[in-house]
Parts: structure tokens; sequence; C-alpha cells
């Protein structure tokens, strides 16, 4: 009788599935078009969503606050060896984050914000092994069989620093230090290799993790090895239905057109995490560009003979790997001169890149 | 409250920077402090009455109970595993030793031949030279999660009896890193150093200069399905190659012999000398560790007919894992532990010598809890009228003997079950239903619609039942057997243990006397005493049927009617759930669709399913979706959100809302401009957080005015 459920839902699934497809090759014929759309002017656009208010605001502080008596419940959670996995509609950070600050306070905590671009782990996993080195000393054991103080962290591989995370250093179980990761299902930290090493810090005896997902299939990111013995995840449904407004910085609005969707402050934040040499390519391009509005460009000739003398880049392999980046977040774009040269442009207005340039030196 | 106002709309500036950091330190421990205590009590914010309580009794006494329990748990489970194992662990250990010798047998290498970066090729083709010794462990199991912990267990094994044991996962032969990368992690355990320039020449050299001589190398390699085939083969031929100077042996964990050889390479084949070792089933796993964990060994805490039928049918149907139900239990022992303050009686509970321990020397503490414990409405049920600390030891006593005689009984029916293909879990499921027996209908379990069938029933026919029919048809020398072994289990319990030898005097004579009669009259009577033996026989089994039915009647009850049941009995299914699966796909549309519920706001609900302009954008958004087909036009799609939003008689309502917003004021001068760009602001936000969530995909260059739905229903 219960397998007669178990097909009917299917049915009804499927039904659904096939009633919208349906519906879609119907509604086909009489579309519009989005350009039917008087869309305003892209400026006026973006002012108009950086100053949108949020709708129920007093709701969405009752049900923050209304969290705040679960949090003594989640430190025990934590204390019990689990991980937390935070889902639901609405942005998490400010939760998580004010959780982390009024009642994790015994243990040191890392933010990882997986909803930027690039992350290092490597980085993360080195401050986790310096916080967890400090918190060690303070609990009095200084002492400890395999690990050779004299190296520093940073010359450690990382299974050297999982091993040092995973040490039985203290009898006490708890000494941790706690991983908050903001959207683990976030771009930066989707593919396999990121969620496998996550994986195994997260198993760490001397790590816990408290995570957020926002995707409604961020669970297939993991096998059930990593769901059940290395996350050993504790899923909280905390609906916020506070506005993506840090996480939603990174995607293009639909209404905006999408050639110019690049703004000053995307530009920027990816530019911050490049290398100094890359930025300092990047300001090269910029400031020619600057000096010269009416050209199509730096040529590639140019570019690389004049980052060569200033020793930005060795050699031309170096140049094309700064520029493929660049390219890949869409910081410039090429075209022919009518010399039919290759030439490097950065496709924001003078004064937007005036900003830029700007910022970067800051 | 005001600083997360601010926060949720405009975070601080200093928060800003670090929001664009990959990553930042938010703060670091603060500390330790002697009297551990007051830590946890500051945490616990809350101020309503109710919670004083929880505040009362400690957090770190809460921590404690619960490693005392789970650790307990942990290490019952961990022997049962082990003892399932020994067997198998056993005869790889002896086939090891035996591979070992016959590789030695082709002899040992002088130093100097044997420190060349070279290996060796033996002339005398004898098959330990040629092949590598490989023991294929199949698990027959198709999720590889529960072999985690027999491989980490299998190498402790050898480990124990003198070998050189790496274990190596999939995740190290993977074709990004070649073999180097796996020759890598095999150095950096055999050595345990790591080396930058992996070379198996190395590992020759390590091996004659230590001169582990006398002990073979083994390597474990857990999940070979998993491992990248090419990768995979090529490190097996080297090995190969090395084999007279390095006598690795091979232990691969695989499913089945043919995903091996879908794996391998035909040539990589040809190299392994193999050996299959069977591993246990996860069925027969599972049946020990119920019965090792809920029954045998008495842990303080039991679990309800729902979470169990629950726990059985997400084993069952959904996840097949041994893990995650270990995993459910201890979630169970949180969330008891949590949900219940008096449920840190159970580490009283369970010192069998000290009741009294709970709390040690606090006697605050055991006040609290004693009077705590009056309040339970299982006592006040019972209604007895007792001084107070003897009716809490006698209710303490009482559950313990109640736990005691449900386990026996319990054992018994199993030990019936055991032969005739009932399992463990199944049968605990059943046994835990309140009306056992006495509906006088087979047990059946409620099938509630929405949840996934993980509730749904067993089959029909009741495995009671069916157990007392299996006695009634049993023939005498089983019937024999059985009575003795219920001997054995009912020791413990003199009432039920006198029973069962009666029953035991009644078979003996009966099981003699047959073979009296055939000694002692002439054969023309064999006939009749054959019907008389018959006759008697089954007169027996009616005996013992009854006598099955008769004490599940009497000393089965449900535990749910025991006062204080409320300290070790957990039967929140819902919560268990949540806790478990999480089920974000389906929440997090139902968070958008009935945002009203979370929100509580006194605007929204009132149009029924229908979208007002005062719910969340996303919200509006995402229930006009459901009107549509896979594909949505942008166009459509706008102008109806437009209509919503922009409704006549909510306007005066939208503009109150927007007024706070100093842009909103400043742009009030053109009315017609503003609330066009805000609400395709609005637009273009939902849309956004939409996309965050994963529910619609955007337009692609071939569709660019549609967007595609990616979930239909819930």
């Amino acid at each position: 009788m219960e397998s007669n459920d178990v097909e009917e839902e299917e049915f009804e699934f499927s039904r659904n599935y096939f009633l919208a497809k349906e519906l879609g090759t119907s509604s086909k014929k009489s579309a519009c078009k989005l350009s039917d759309i008087n869309i305003v002017d892209e400026q006026e656009l973006r002012d108009a969503y950086a100053n949108l208010g949020p709708k129920h605001e007093k709701e969405i502080n009752d049900l923050m606050n209304s969290y705040k008596k679960s949090y003594s419940e989640w430190v025990f959670i934590l204390r019990c060896g689990f991980g937390l996995l935070m889902y639901g509609f609405g942005s998490k950070k400010f939760l998580i984050e004010d959780f982390a600050s009024s009642a994790l306070t015994d243990y040191s905590v890392v933010v990882i914000n997986g909803y930027l671009q690039q992350i290092h782990l490597k980085q993360v996993v080195i401050t986790l092994a310096e916080l967890l080195w400090d918190q060690l000393k303070m609990h009095g054991k200084t002492t400890w069989e395999n690990v050779p103080k004299n190296q520093p962290f940073n010359t450690k591989s990382m299974d050297d620093l999982i091993a040092f995370l995973d040490g039985p250093h203290l009898e006490d179980k708890e000494c941790f230090v706690c991983v908050v990761v903001h959207n683990i299902d976030g771009p930066s930290l989707r593919d396999s290799d990121t969620q496998q090493y996550l994986a195994r810090i997260a198993a760490c005896s001397h790590i816990r993790v408290v995570a957020s997902i926002d995707h409604v299939n961020a669970p297939l990111l993991w096998d059930k090895k990593m769901v059940h013995t290395q996350f050993n995840w504790y899923w909280l449904h905390v609906p916020t239905f506070a506005p993506y407004n840090i996480e939603g910085t990174f995607f293009p609005l639909i209404l905006a057109h999408s050639g110019s969707a690049q703004t000053v402050k995307t530009a920027s934040i990816v530019l911050q995490s490049l290398t100094p040499n890359a930025q300092s390519v990047f300001k090269v391009v910029a400031e020619h560009q600057l000096a010269h509005p009416n050209e199509e460009g730096m040529p590639l000739n140019n570019l690389y003979t004049f980052c060569r003398e200033r020793f930005l880049v060795s050699s031309q392999i170096t140049l094309n790997a700064h520029l493929t980046e660049f390219k890949d977040h869409e910081l410039v774009k090429t075209r022919r001169n009518p010399d039919g040269q290759d030439c490097i442009y950065i496709p924001l207005t003078s004064e937007a890149l005036e900003k830029l340039v700007q910022e970067i030196i800051h | 409250m005001a600083q997360a106002a601010r926060s949720v709309t405009s975070p601080p500036t200093a928060a800003a920077e670090n929001n664009l950091q990959p990553f930042f330190v938010l703060h670091k421990a603060a500390p330790p402090r002697k009297p551990t205590g007051k830590t946890r009590r500051r945490i616990d914010l809350s101020p309503q009455k109710a919670d004083s309580t929880v505040q009362v009794l400690d957090d770190n006494f809460r921590f404690e109970s619960f490693n005392l329990l789970w650790c307990k748990i942990d290490c019952t489970m961990r022997n049962v595993l082990r003892e399932i194992n020994a067997c198998v662990f056993e005869e790889i250990d002896r086939w090891v030793r035996e591979s070992f010798e016959a590789i030695r047998a082709c002899g040992v290498p002088n130093l100097a031949r044997a420190t060349r970066p070279h290996p060796i090729f033996n002339r005398a083709e004898t098959a330990a030279s040629r092949q590598l010794f490989t023991a294929i462990l199949l698990t027959k199991n198709v999720e590889f999660v529960d072999d985690v912990l027999t491989f980490v267990d299998l190498g402790v094994h050898l480990r124990s009896s003198g070998c050189h044991v790496a274990q190596l996962t999939s995740l190290d032969f993977s074709a990004k890193n070649g073999v180097g990368g796996c020759l890598k992690t095999l150095l950096r355990q055999f050595l345990t150093v790591g080396i930058d320039a992996p070379d198996i020449s190395i590992l020759a050299s390590w091996y004659t200069e230590q001169g582990n001589y006398e002990s073979p190398l083994v390597v474990i390699i857990d999940d070979v399905q998993r491992c990248c085939g090419s990768v995979l083969s090529d490190f097996i031929i080297m090995l190969r190659e090395w084999v007279i100077k390095i006598p690795i042996i091979l232990i691969v964990g695989v499913a089945t012999l043919d995903a091996l050889r879908n794996t391998l390479a035909s040539n990589a084949l040809q190299c392994l000398f193999p050996r299959g070792f069977t591993l246990g089933t996860p069925a027969e796993r599972m049946d020990a560790i119920v019965e090792a964990v809920l029954l045998k060994h008495y842990h303080g805490f039991s679990i309800g007919k729902q979470v169990t039928t629950f726990l059985r049918n997400f084993f069952l149907r959904h996840d097949g894992t041994l893990t995650s139900f270990i995993r459910a239990l201890k979630i169970v022992m949180v969330q008891h532990l949590l949900v219940e303050p008096v449920s840190f009686a159970l580490v009283g509970l369970i010192n069998e010598e000290d009741t009294k321990s709970f709390g040690g020397e606090n006697t605050l503490l055991r006040e609290t809890m004693v009077k705590r414990c009056l309040d339970l409405p299982s006592f006040q049920r019972s209604s007895r009228s007792n001084r107070n600390g003897d009716i809490w030891d006698c209710g303490l006593s009482e559950l313990k003997r109640f736990r005691k005689l449900w386990v026996c009984m319990a054992m018994c029916l199993y030990e019936v079950g055991k032969n005739y293909k009932i399992t463990l879990l199944d049968l605990y499921c059943e046994m835990l239903e309140p009306q056992l027996l006495n509906s006088g209908t087979p047990c059946h379990f409620e099938l509630e619609k929405d949840d996934h069938s993980l509730f749904g029933g067993l089959q029909k026919g009741g495995f009671v039942n069916q157990i007392i029919q299996i006695v009634r048809g049993l023939p005498a020398v089983e019937l024999c057997e059985l009575l003795k072994s219920w001997e054995t289990l009912t020791r413990s319990i003199t009432k039920i243990n006198e029973k069962v030898k009666e029953l035991q005097s009644l078979t003996t004579f009966d099981e003699n006397r047959p073979r009296r009669d055939l000694t002692e009259t002439s054969k023309r009577h064999t006939a009749k005493s054959n019907v008389n033996g018959k006759r008697d026989g089954s007169t027996i089994n009616e005996k013992v049927a009854t006598f099955v039915d008769c004490t599940i009647r009497r000393y089965m009850q449900p535990i749910e009617s025991i006062p204080f049941n409320e300290i070790v009995f957990f039967d929140n299914v819902d919560k268990l759930r949540t806790a478990l699966i999480g089920d974000p796909r389906r929440r997090i549309q139902a968070d958008l669709l009935e945002s009203h519920k979370f929100l509580k706001c006194s605007c929204c609900s009132k149009n029924g399913s229908m979208p007002s302009p005062s719910m969340h954008d996303t919200s509006i958004l995402y229930t006009l979706t459901q009107e549509h087909g896979d594909l949505i036009n942008l166009h459509d799609w706008f102008q109806s959100f437009k209509s919503i939003i922009s409704h006549p008689g909510s306007k005066a309502k939208q503009r109150l809302r927007l007024s706070p917003s100093p842009k909103k004021r400043k742009g009030s001068i053109e009315p017609r401009n503003r609330s066009d760009a805000s609400i395709q602001a609005e637009f273009c936000r939902a849309i956004t957080e939409l996309q965050i969530i994963g529910l619609i995909r955007m337009p692609s260059k071939r569709r660019p005015d549609y967007l595609q739905r990616v979930a239909f229903g819930l």
C-alpha cells in the first residue's frame, strides 16, 4: 500500500514537470520581449537598487531575535562534535556572526566568506593552525611531539597542517577553533577539491564548523562519507528573510544591460583579490586609457615592454597569465586598432575608471 | 536588538570591510576561566522564566552527561563491529604472513643490490615474483561510508601484529596528481616525513636501512571503485616490479569483483595474485548494533516507536548506511538532553551501584531534579503518595526493573525470529507498539502522506504474531533448544526463568518418553505412540506459545505508561528528522511560499494564496512562478509583479513603508519615475535572490527573454 504512495508521489512530481513543460510551449507563441519593458536608466536603477529598503523590517528583526534563545542549544550541539549547517531563505550572515560573537567567545572564530569569487584555503588553514597554537599555549600546553616548533606554519604542506589540527594535543575535547563558512556552497568553494579539503578540515578534532547554504541543491556537493563522518552536519532550518545584500553583489542585475554590468565595486573587489603585480599591470592599462581616452586601448606589445621595464612581469607568459585572469573576470577586453594591433581596454567609463584606480591605490 | 536592526539593513563600516575579505578572524578565544560553569551560563541570554531552570542545570553538566553516555554507546558499538570483523581480520592476518613467507622464499636481496634504484627481476619466475599478493575485501555494500571504520580497524589490527601499514583512500588516486600523488602519501605514511620528490626507490632503501626485513609492508586501499583506474593500474604495475625488494602486500576494498574488473586495466589485473575475503552485510551489522545498543547493554535511554520506525525506514529506503543510523542515535541523545531537563538523571540510572550519583555532591541540583520529576505528567498520572526521596529512588529502580523485563522478553522473541529471517530492527519497531497483541489485529504503521514514506509500514502480519505461530509449529528438538537458550537469557529474572524451567522440564519429559516408548514397547505400538507423541508435542508447543503470549501481555508494557519515563524516553521524530536530513530543496521553497508563517505579520496572510503587495518581494515573485511553465517570460513576469506591487488598494500602505528611506523622500517630487525605478530594482533584487537560492536559471543567449524554472512542486 505504501509503495503505491511512493509511486503516486513520483507520478505527481513528473506530472507537475510535464504540465509545466506544456504550459511553457503553449505560452511561447504569445511571448513579449524584455525590451518592451520601459527600463529606466541603468544608473538610476542601480541607485534605486542600492537604496532599497527591506520589507517587514520589524518582523525580520523579531525573527532574528527569536533565534537568540537557541544559541545555547547550538553551542551545546557544537561541543558534542557536530557541525552546524544553517539553511532557509534569507541571508544568514548576520545571524551566524552574531551567534559566533555572542555565544562562542570561549573559542577563536575564523569567518570564511564563501560568496566571494576567490578564496585560498591554504591561507585559511595556516590561520587556523596559528590560532590553535595560541589557544593551546593558553591552556598551558607548550610541548608536544609531532610539531617541530621552529618551522613556521606557512611553510608547511596542507597535509601537515591538517594533521596538526587533527592532533590529539589535549585530552580536553573542549579546545577547538570554530570556522564559520558563509555560503559553503558559494562560487569559490563549489569545486569538489575544495569541498574535500573543507571536509577534511571539518573532521579535525580541534575544529568545529558552522556553515550556511543558500542553494536548494547544495547537498549534492557532498557524498555520504563527507556528510556523515567528516562534516557531521546537524541541520538547522533558520529562515531569516534578510536581504542578500552582500551575497548578491556579484550577480548582474537582470534589467541592467549585461555589457556594462561591471561596476567599479565588483571590479575593485576582484582586483583586490589579485596579486600586487597583477594590480599594477591593470593600473598600467587603466592609466594609459585615462591618458588616451580616444584610442582603442593599449597595444599588447606596448603593454609588455612597459610592464617589463617596471619589473611587473618577467616574460610574455606571465603577462598573458595576468591578462587571462582579467579577461575571465571581464575586467579587460581586446579589440583591434586601425594599425591592426591587438589592444587591451577596460570596459568602463573614464569617471568609473578614475574611481577604480583610486580604490586600488588605497 | 537595535544593533540587529541596523546590521540587517546596513552593516557598519568595519564589518563591511570584513565582508569583502576572503576570510578573517572574528575574535580570538577568551583566556580559559577556571569556574567554567559561569561561562556557560552567560551564554544563555533568554530572559524567560522557563529557561531559568535550564540555567540552573548547568550546561556543563549536560555536556558531561552527554560525554559519559555517548562514550559508553560508542565504545559498545565499536566493540560489536570489531567482533563482527574479528574472524575476517584474523584470516587476513594469517594470509599476510603466508604471502610474506612466499615472497621471502624468492630470496632476500643483499644490501648492495637492494639499495640500487631499480627493481630486481627474478629469473626464476615464481608466482611471488611475478605477481602482487592482493587481498580483495568484498564489502558487498553500495555505500562505502560504513566500511571506513572497518578499514581503519584492519589497519590497527595488522599494525598490532607487526606489519607496516599504509592506508590510502580513493582521493590519493586522482588523475590530477597521478602516480606521484599516491606515492607521496605512501611514503609519508611509511617514512612519517613529507617528501617532495616521491620515488619508490626511497621506500626500498628505507626498508633495507631500517632493517625491517622481518615485517611485511601492507598497503590498504579502501575504496577502489572511486579511484582513477589508470592511476591505480600504474601504481599496481609499479609495485609489482619492486615486489622482491619491497615485499608489499595489497589489500583492496571493493563492493563486487565486477567493480574491480571495471576499474583496473587488464594488464594491472594480471599483476594481481588475488585472494577474496568477505565482510558482513549491512543488515547483519545493523542487527548486531541494535542488539548491543538498544537491548543488551543498557545505555539509559530508549527511543519510541515513531523514532525507531523512522530510523528503520531511513536505513532501509533512503540512506542504507549504518553510519547514518549511529549518527541519528547521537542526535537523539543530544536532543533528549536538550529537550528534557530531567534527562540528566540518566547518568544516575546507568551507574548501577550508585543511584544517587547524578549531580554528585551537588545537592541543590539533586533537589531541583527531584522537584521537577514530581511534576512530570507520567508521575502525576500514577498518583502515588510517598516521601520525595523514596519516590525518586523507587521510580528509578522501577524504571530499571521494567526495562530489564522488556529487554529480556525482546531477546527471547528475537531468539525465535533470528532463524526465520526476521530482523531485529523490524521486530524492535513492532515491540514498541503500545497495543502490542491487545488489539488482536496485526500491528500497522500509520501512513502519513507528506512523510516521504519514511513512516510507511512494515509488512502486514505482525512479527510478534508470526513468532508465536513459529513457536506453535516448532519441532520438539528445536523447541528444546529454544527453551534452553531462553533459560540462559532469562536467568536474571527469576519469575520468568522459573516458568521457562517448568516448560523445559515438560519437554525433556516429552522428549525422553517416545524414546522410552520405542525401547520398552513392541513395534506394534509405534504408530499409536507416535500419534500420542504428536499430540503431546503440540500441546507443549501450545503451552510455550501461551506462555509467550501471556508474558508479552504482562511484561511488555509500553514505556510511556511507566512513571518517570520522561527521563529515558525520546520520541520526537520531527525534531530528529529536521536535524538529520534537512531537506533544503523543499524547505526553502516552503519558506518562500508561506513567508507570512515565519514573519508572523498581520498584513500578508489575509489574501490566502494570492500574493499581496506587502509580501516579501522574492516571495511574491516565487508565488508568481507557480503559474508559469518551465519557461518564464521575463516581460510577463515583470508586469504581473508590477501590478501586484502597485496594487491600488495598498498604495497608501506602500508609501508609508517606503517613506523612511531618504532616497524615496527625495524622489517624491517626480513620483512616476521613482516608483518605476524602485519597482524595477525590487524586481532585480528578487531575481538575484532566486538565483542565489537556485530556484531559477538565468536567460541564455539563445533565449534572452526567458528564465527557466528549476523546481516543480514541493
